[in-house]
């Protein structure tokens, strides 16, 4: 399960997108449907990120998103890939050592920009100054809210 | 688990849940969060199996390490 985990983690990180389970049973020479077994199991042990509702595909993957979000991330000058949240873009930062990641994304209240940049985990840009990160609902399935709010 | 251009942005939020008062951190609280030591081997071979369990723990030392030691924060069931 590491090794499927890493090529997942490694494909997102390269390309912007997680290889599909289909990929992932080739790489490993596996049965296809070995791969779609895998994957989920994979999934069931890395409970932070999840499959889109009724299917096979990876939705989130944090740090990184499959699906878009309205955290946009640039590493050099490529933005190819999204945060899972706005917590999670601060994370990004260790996907891509020595380099600069840029976040992007519209306030949620009005819309404007919000810029981060952050190399090895120091930020180099925090645009506007007064920005903060809010937690809607609190942690923990006991709250009954999706855990990306 | 959303940024905002500062709190009063997120006051202001059509979906601000007006019970996450409590739900604000700083940016550099929140970067520190995000850099416990598991989260530097994400790309490592083994993340999976000998890295990730101990996100749990990392956090929440963390969180009590900045006085968010709330259930709110911890993920703990609220006091009845």
């Amino acid at each position: 399960m590491d090794q499927a985990f890493h090529l997942l983690m490694r494909s997102i990180v390269e390309s912007g997108s997680a290889l599909h389970y289909a990929e992932l049973a080739r790489v490993l020479a596996l049965p296809v449907e070995d791969g779609r077994q895998l994957l989920q199991a994979v999934m069931q042990a890395y409970p932070i990120g999840w499959l889109h509702p009724e299917t096979d595909y990876i939705a989130s993957f944090p740090p990184l998103n499959n699906l878009p979000t309205q955290y946009r991330v640039t590493v050099r000058g490529q933005q190819k890939w999204f945060a899972q949240c706005g917590f999670e873009a601060t994370s990004v930062t260790w996907l891509f050592p020595g380099m600069t990641v840029k976040v992007e994304a519209p306030c949620l209240d009005c819309g404007d920009p919000m810029v981060i940049e952050m190399r090895d985990g120091h930020f180099v840009t925090v645009d506007p100054p007064r920005m903060v990160g809010h937690l809607n609902y609190g942690f923990g399935p006991s709250r009954g809210r999706p855990p990306f709010l | 688990m959303n940024l905002f251009r500062s709190e009063e942005h997120a006051r202001r939020w059509a979906l601000f849940n007006p019970q996450s008062e409590e739900g604000f951190i700083s940016l550099p609280d929140l970067a520190g969060f995000f850099a416990t030591e598991s989260r530097h081997h994400m790309l490592a071979p083994d993340y999976l199996s000998a890295w990730f369990p101990r996100r749990g723990g990392e956090r929440r030392a963390y969180l009590e390490g900045i006085g968010k030691s709330t259930p709110f924060w911890l993920g703990t069931p609220s006091p009845a």
